[in-house]
Order: C-alpha cells, then sequence, then structure tokens
C-alpha cells in the first residue's frame, strides 16, 4: 500500500519541486520545459524559478527522487562569516596550482541528479575551476580563485539552489568508516580476481582427474592455485580468523568461527596434498567461498551506511557565527571564540548559541529540543535560555553564561555518548546457529575418522578431511547477509533507510513499542482546523490578511499559516512578543493574536468560540474579522499503525514530554496500553531501560533532539518523517517520507525477513545434512564438493532476493 | 604442454597487474561513490541548455526576492 503511495506521488496537486501536497488555495507555479507545474510554497517556486531560468530544467527529467522542501532561513549575512579567515581555514586549503579548495557538507541531496545540478551551477561560476559532490558522503570538494569570488558566494549558490551546505570538518569516525570500506573493497577485489584465477587452475585439475593427467602438470597446477589463494587466504579472509578469534577469547561462538574453521582446515589440507603430492586440493573452494561472503557482507554493509550520518552531533545544530559586543561595538565572530560573561545578541529565528541569561528584550523561545514542546516559553530580562533552542520573536540580547562545554545541549550530548554503549545486543540466529553447528561437525568428523580406521586407514586422513569441507558453511554464513541486504534495499525504495547493525532481525522480535507524541503522532505542528468569521467578513479576506501578519513571525502559529496567495501588502508590521502582530495597509490597522491583544482595538469581538482548540483572533480597528482555532493535528496514519501493532501482538506505550491533557486524551483514543506524560530524555531513558529489564525487546519511534538518546538506547529505533538530524543519527530506521505508516511496513518486513533468513538457515543446514552422509562414505570429489557449495549459496540468494520483489510487505 | 611452464607464470604476472591496478584505483578513491558514477555514465550526454541571457537575469532577481520575502515565514517550518 505504501508502494502505490509512492509511485502515485506525482498528482496534480503535489508540488513539482518536493512532492509535498499543495495547499488547496496555492497560486504558486513555475514554468518548467514550457509546462506551468504547481509549487507548494514560495520556497520551492523560487528554487524551481532558478533551475529553469538557468536552463537547468533537464535535471528534472533526471532525479530519481523529489527534493527537499527548502527551508529558507537563511537570512543575507548567515554565510559571510566563512569569508572570515580563522572560519575559513577550519574548511579550505591551499592547493599546489594556487587555487583554494574547500569541502562542504551539503544536506538536502536526494539522488544522483543533485550532483549534476550543483557541479554544472557551480562550475559556470567565474572562478570555480573545480567542483565535485561525492553523493556516498553528501560532500562537495570545490577548487576556486579568491580574487574571483569568495567562499560566502560559493555558499549562497548552493543555498539558492535549495540545498543546505556548511562547512565539511573530517572526524576520527568517519574517517574510520572511510578507511574501512577502502579495506573491504581492497579485500573484495584480491578475492574476485583470485577466485578467477584459481578457478581457471581448477577446472584443469578437475577435468584432469576426471579424464587424466599427467603427475608433473598436477602438481604445477596444484603449487600455482596454491600460491594465489594462500594470498587470497592471507590477506581477503583475514577479518573472519581475527573476528572468529577475538569472539573465542570471550568464549563465544559466532558466524565466523565455522568461516575460519573451514577456509583455515580446508587450506591446511590442500597444502598438505599440494607438498605431499597426495589426496585431494580445494583451493577453489576456499577461494569462492572467501568473495562469495565478502561481497554480501559488503553489500549489506553499503547499504547501510549509505546515509550514515554518525559525525552529526548536538553542536551541529548550533550557528557557526555569532553577534557579540566587544567594546562598543558588535562584531560577527565564530561561535568557538565566545567566553563566558560576553553580551550576545540572537536575531529573530536565529538559535540560541549558548546557555546564558537575557540581559534586555524580551521575545519567546522555542524549546522542543529539551521537552518536545512546540509552543516557546515567554523570556524576559534576567531569565535563562539554553543553546540550541529557538529565538522566534524579538531581538534578544543575552549574557553568556559558559562556554559550550557548560550547556545543557553539551549534558544531552554526554548522556548520548555513554547511552550508546548500552544498547542490548540480541544474539544473532545465526550465531546460535554457529555454536551448534561447529559442534556437531567436530563430533561427525571424529567419529567418521574411527569408522574408516576401522575399515580403511589409508583413507582415514582424507575422507574426514573432505566432511570438514563439504560441510563448509558458505550457504549458512550466507543466510543473514544476504537476507539482511535484500530487505533493506526494498526498504530503501519505500523511503525507509535501515542503519543498525542487524536492525531488522531485531526488530522482527521486539514485543514493545514506546512511541514519542508531538512530532510523531502528531505532525509537530499547528494547523489551522477552524476559522469562524465574522459575519461582514469573507474567508479569504481573513485568511489573506492573517497570513499577511503572520509572514513577519517565526512563532509556530506563523507556520500554521502558509502562504498560499498574493498578499496584502501591509506597513509599520510589529510582532508584540507573547502578544500578536500588528501591521497596516495605510486606512485600517489589523491584529492578529490573543483575545486581549485584539479586544485593545476591537472591543466588540465576539466571545472565544468553543471547541479544544487554541484559538487566536483578526480584527481591525473598524471591526473584528475572525477567530482562527489551530491544533496540532494527529497523524491519520497513527490510528491505523496502533491497531496493526496490537494485531501483532506488541504492547503500545505513550512517553512524552508534554504534560497538558491532550496527551492523556490522544493516548486513550488510540487505545494505547500505557501513557506516560511530562517526560525530559533522562525519563524516556530510564523508562525504556526498565522494560528491557523487565525482558521486553523494546522499539522507540521519536523524532526530536530529546529523543536522541532514548533511541540509541532502545532495541530497535525509528525517527520519523521531520525529525532533528540527531534523532536520524541514533535511529536504526529512518523514515524519510512524511508517513507514519512506514513503521508498520517495516515491521512487516522485518518479520517477512526473519521467516526468510529461518529458510535459509534451514536450507543450508539441510544441504550439510544431505552432502556429510555422502562425504563419510568417501563418496564426494572435489568437484562435486565446489559445485555442490556454489549451488547452496545461489539457492540461499535467490531465496533472499524475494525480499525484493513489489508487494513483499 | 611444456608451455604451461611459461603461460602459466605469464598469467600470474598479469594476474598481479590487475591487482595492483584495481589497488591503486581504490587507494585512488576511484570506487568512492559508486551510485554517482552509477548514474552519471548513463547520463553522460547531458548538458545544460545555454541560459536565455535577458529572462536569466530577471529571473534570478525574482527568484532571490522570493526566498528573501519568505525567509521570515517558513522559519517556523
Amino acid at each position: 500500500m505504501v508502494a502505490g503511495s509512492t509511485a502515485t506521488a506525482l498528482q496534480s496537486l503535489d508540488c513539482f519541486h518536493c512532492g509535498e501536497p499543495v495547499p488547496g488555495n496555492s497560486e504558486f507555479t513555475a514554468l518548467i520545459d514550457g509546462e506551468q507545474r504547481p509549487m507548494c510554497c514560495p520556497g520551492c517556486q523560487a528554487v524551481a524559478n532558478l533551475i529553469a531560468g538557468s536552463g537547468m530544467s533537464v535535471f528534472y527529467q533526471q532525479r530519481t527522487a523529489f527534493n527537499e522542501r527548502p527551508s529558507g532561513s537563511e537570512q543575507d549575512d548567515t554565510f559571510a562569516i566563512y569569508n572570515d579567515t580563522s572560519m575559513a581555514q577550519t574548511f579550505c586549503s591551499i592547493g599546489d596550482d594556487g587555487t583554494t579548495r574547500a569541502q562542504l557538507l551539503l544536506g538536502g541531496i536526494t539522488c544522483a541528479a543533485c550532483t549534476w545540478l550543483i557541479e554544472s551551477t557551480l562550475m559556470r561560476i567565474e572562478g570555480v575551476s573545480f567542483a565535485s559532490v561525492n553523493l556516498h558522503q553528501s560532500r562537495l570538494d570545490v577548487r576556486f580563485s579568491t580574487e574571483k569570488i569568495r567562499p560566502s558566494e560559493l555558499f549562497e549558490a548552493i543555498a539558492a539552489l535549495g540545498y543546505t551546505p556548511r562547512p565539511f570538518h573530517s572526524n576520527a569516525r568517519r574517517e574510520q568508516l572511510q578507511q574501512e570500506y577502502k579495506k573491504d573493497l581492497r579485500r573484495l577485489a584480491v578475492a574476485g580476481i583470485g577466485m578467477m584465477q584459481v578457478g581457471m587452475f581448477a577446472i584443469a585439475l578437475h577435468a584432469g582427474s576426471i579424464q587424466g593427467i599427467a603427475l608433473q602438470y598436477q602438481s604445477l597446477l596444484r603449487w600455482v592455485s596454491l600460491l594465489v589463494a594462500s594470498f587470497v587466504v592471507l590477506f581477503s579472509a583475514k577479518p573472519f580468523f581475527i573476528t572468529a578469534w577475538r569472539h573465542l577469547k570471550q568464549r563465544t561462538l559466532v558466524m565466523d568461527m565455522p568461516v575460519a574453521l573451514a577456509i583455515g582446515i580446508a587450506w591446511l589440507a590442500s597444502v598438505w596434498a599440494t607438498v605431499r603430492n597426495t589426496g585431494d586440493v580445494y583451493f577453489d573452494s576456499i577461494v569462492m567461498f572467501t568473495f562469495f561472503l565478502l561481497l554480501a557482507r559488503f553489500i549489506e554493509r553499503r547499504i547501510r551506511e549509505r546515509s550514515l550520518q554518525s559525525w552529526i552531533d548536538t553542536e551541529a545544530g548550533l550557528p557557526d557565527a555569532v553577534e557579540v559586543k566587544r567594546g562598543d561595538q558588535w562584531h560577527t565572530l565564530p561561535r568557538k571564540q565566545l567566553v563566558g560573561g560576553e553580551q550576545v545578541l540572537v536575531l529573530p529565528g536565529r538559535v540560541i548559541p549558548i546557555d546564558a541569561t537575557v540581559f534586555s528584550g524580551s521575545s519567546a523561545v522555542r524549546e522542543d529540543a529539551f521537552n518536545g514542546e512546540y509552543f516557546p516559553r515567554t523570556v524576559n530580562a534576567g531569565d535563562s535560555v539554553f543553546a540550541g533552542t529557538v529565538n522566534t520573536e524579538g531581538l534578544l540580547e543575552l549574557t553568556a553564561a559558559g562556554s559550550y562545554l557548560q550547556t545543557r545541549l553539551n549534558a544531552l550530548q554526554r548522556s548520548l555518548d555513554s547511552s550508546k554503549h548500552k544498547k542490548p545486543r540480541l544474539a544473532q540466529l545465526a550465531d546460535r546457529v554457529a555454536s551448534w553447528f561447529v559442534a556437531a561437525i567436530l563430533v561427525i568428523t571424529v567419529v567418521t575418522a574411527i569408522t574408516w580406521l576401522q575399515i580403511d586407514p589409508s583413507r582415514a586422513l582424507w575422507v574426514s578431511l573432505s566432511v570438514l569441507v563439504i560441510s563448509c558453511p558458505c550457504a549458512l554464513a550466507l543466510a543473514t547477509p544476504a537476507a539482511l541486504a535484500s530487505s533493506a534495499n526494498a526498504l530503501r525504495k519505500l523511503g525507509v533507510i535501515v542503519h543498525g547493525d542487524n536492525a531488522l532481525a531485531t526488530l522482527a522480535s521486539c514485543n514493545r513499542a514506546v512511541f514519542d507524541k508531538t512530532g510523531t503522532l502528531t505532525r509537530g505542528r499547528l494547523s489551522l482546523a477552524r476559522i469562524v468569521t465574522s459575519p461582514d467578513t469573507t474567508q479569504d479576506e481573513a485568511n489573506s490578511i492573517a497570513q499577511a501578519l503572520q509572514q513577519y513571525s517565526n512563532h509556530p502559529i506563523a507556520a500554521a499559516f502558509t502562504q498560499t496567495q498574493q498578499l496584502p501588502t501591509l506597513k509599520a508590521v510589529e510582532v508584540v512578543s507573547g502578544a500578536g502582530i500588528e501591521g497596516s495597509d495605510g486606512t485600517l490597522r489589523y491584529r492578529v493574536g490573543s483575545e486581549r491583544f485584539c479586544r485593545e482595538i476591537a472591543p466588540e469581538l465576539e466571545a472565544m468560540p468553543e471547541g479544544e482548540f487554541h484559538w487566536i483572533a483578526l480584527c481591525a480597528t473598524d471591526r473584528p474579522m475572525a477567530w482562527f482555532g489551530l491544533q496540532d493535528e494527529e497523524r491519520e496514519e497513527a490510528g491505523p499503525l496502533i491497531r496493526q501493532l496490537h494485531r501483532a501482538g506488541m504492547q503500545v506505550e505513550m512517553a512524552t514530554g508534554d504534560s497538558s491533557g491532550q496527551a492523556k486524551q490522544l493516548a486513550s483514543q488510540l487505545a494505547f496500553n500505557d501513557v506516560h506524560t511530562g517526560m525530559n530524555p533522562q525519563d524516556k531513558l530510564s523508562l525504556v531501560q526498565k522494560r528491557q529489564s523487565q525482558g521486553d525487546v523494546v522499539v522507540m519511534v521519536g523524532d526530536g533532539l530529546n529523543d536522541a538518546p532514548v533511541l540509541g538506547v532502545a532495541n530497535a529505533s525509528f525517527a520519523v518523517a521531520t525529525a532533528t538530524d540527531l534523532a536520524r543519527s541514533q535511529a536504526d530506521f529512518i523514515v524519510n517520507e512524511d508517513d507514519l505508516a512506514l513503521v508498520g511496513t517495516t515491521l512487516t518486513h522485518a518479520r517477512k525477513c526473519r521467516r526468510v533468513i529461518r529458510q535459509n538457515l534451514v536450507w543450508a543446514l539441510g544441504y550439510n545434512l544431505c552432502a556429510l552422509p555422502l562425504a563419510a562414505t568417501g563418496s564426494v570429489p572435489p568437484w562435486a564438493a565446489a559445485l555442490g557449495m556454489s549451488f547452496s549459496s545461489l539457492l540461499v540468494v535467490l531465496n533472499s532476493l524475494r525480499l525484493q520483489r513489489q508487494g513483499a510487505a | 604442454m611444456e608451455s604451461l611452464y611459461l603461460l602459466i607464470p605469464i598469467a600470474l604476472i598479469f594476474c598481479v597487474i590487475a591487482i595492483r591496478l584495481l589497488l591503486w584505483a581504490i587507494d585512488n578513491g576511484q570506487y568512492d561513490d559508486l551510485d554517482k558514477e552509477a548514474w552519471k555514465i548513463l547520463a553522460d550526454d547531458i548538458e545544460p541548455d545555454k541560459p536565455a541571457p535577458a529572462a536569466q537575469t530577471n529571473d534570478q532577481v525574482d527568484a532571490d526576492n522570493g526566498a528573501t520575502n519568505t525567509a521570515a515565514k517558513l522559519d517556523g517550518n
């Protein structure tokens, strides 16, 4: 059902640029390739016009995913700070040819065509000599001449295309991932080429053992196979041995143990056979096995790491540039230079860079980072404000309390770092099978050896060795990664990114789900639910005046009034903190906001209408105009999802920072088993840990900064829709589409994936069960062993591919 | 069949060369971004149209203004 929604997303009523629904009465369009296309907002319109206007409209034919809706939060001078030498040094360097090289991290890249758009646009700018976007890392490498263009202009050019640029700082984790990726690829390359070589020699050897071959040539072919295979075993198969050994020291058996045993023993036996010129060699099986296994693991890892954002930390959300008072002057300085006691200026709409007390000014700050609430707290001189919260209304002059390390935000980061290691690991099915497998094979080998010693002592060694080689756990080892990779790929097409290790297998065994409320079960933003107009006012009129006024505000209420039409121009607009907005069209003054604020100019305003909404009024100096009822709308997918989870036998709980009655009401309406209100990030963490200690396997669904620690500690976790970058970096699953139902789809997929893993394991074990008696009776030649291994592996892979079929969910 | 003593070592030399080349390419970062290159090879001949000079400047000015005007309002999202 979700596949359907993706396929039909491009209806006439969806924005051509970002794919989000266009508000019913929107007047925005853009002319692309001679056709007027609908646009949802002026932000998308501006970007689309720029793309079409600069002749890049072929981008729209080439892209394979919708763009992100531009946030449009950058003011004109946002990027000027990057011209500052000390700031520029952190991401720029001077190349050999005298050009400046910069690395930027780009937000909002959704497909390969985006890289083309950015590269082509930048290459047209005079002074830019090279531009290349790395899609895998969302990183832009650009070379330019500082005489012709300033760094801030590059940032502006990218921002104008609707992407969010920021300096790329490499860190240890990212470097490590990159190194591991290269190492994996090197191992895979060597195993692949080695497999082809050894395979060639093996065909000659197998043909020889059927037709007859002169001993000297057999010996030659065995020696060169030995050479190549040994290199592959030492170079490519090294990680299997290391992992097996590490776990053996901890007295646990994992899947790598039988793998290492099989490779090691088969290699030793083949070397022995080559040196002594007797028995059988299995070099081709060893190398093929190594290659298959490396390939499956490489693919599985690559799908998971495709959009891994592990470098994102809480600090990334803070602005790089701050306005600081030095002497009597305001200076724009890098945030890192800020020290406690200094005066900081924060414009409305900007993120507060540091924990501080308000020195002068009054405003409302949105603290959803800490409590998940979207309604801002009003602050006045003397109140405390915290880094990472958003100043919504007025200009604030702050006195910084200390450095970043002392902020509440950093404390959140620390609890994140410490909770990361507390994530409980479930023993994987394959690993449990592995221990039984190793034991069984060893017992069977010993029994075979003893039996053959009675029958024919000269063959005892070679028959028991062939038992070990035939029981090669290739299919067994492939069973899990092949199914996980296949499922992850299918989910990616539906808009869910899997990046937790073994997350799908874990999700399938979850028996308890914990949901955040704001932003997860609800849309997390106010929307207009009711309009009650006065008798002499039309809805259109009321809407357009309200929209015209609200566009000057950053208050969450303003977001409910998206611009849908050309608006009247208002002058002398003033935002009164904690009350509302006032403006004039030359003849009349208008006010939108609280009841008291409006009644001041229109005393005859009717009483506030009934209904569980957040009501605001609109009036003009001569008459009251309307009441607007706002609410944080529940997602329509929430109800069906909770019912699905109940049917799947899960307990469903709500844990929210909201302490109002709305949470309880929503919980009972959606039939939650349990509800916890007024919770801070630490409370949520303890709740989930308590459940885990009671033996539950918990899946957490959340979106906010305050959910990040608990997402990290739950057995499986989802970051949904508009989740903050930090929450995304902690979650095992990232739902990219604005559709909560995908959580249910993922669960169905996970269970299906577990079923396929079980089938694979049963098949692999079954194959071994059939082959073992044959090997134990001494009737399996090496070529049959190699063939059997390949076919059983192929079957496992094909079975896993079924997970990718349409409608597999 | 004695030629095998010559041909197999030659094959091995080629094998070593192939591995060295591949490892060099990997270290050189040529395999760092498989998704993009996979797309690019199919879309190699796509060129941006020449922008219409007069229209473009106007559009761009409009677009820029649009972006700034709405900046404040969209921020609430």
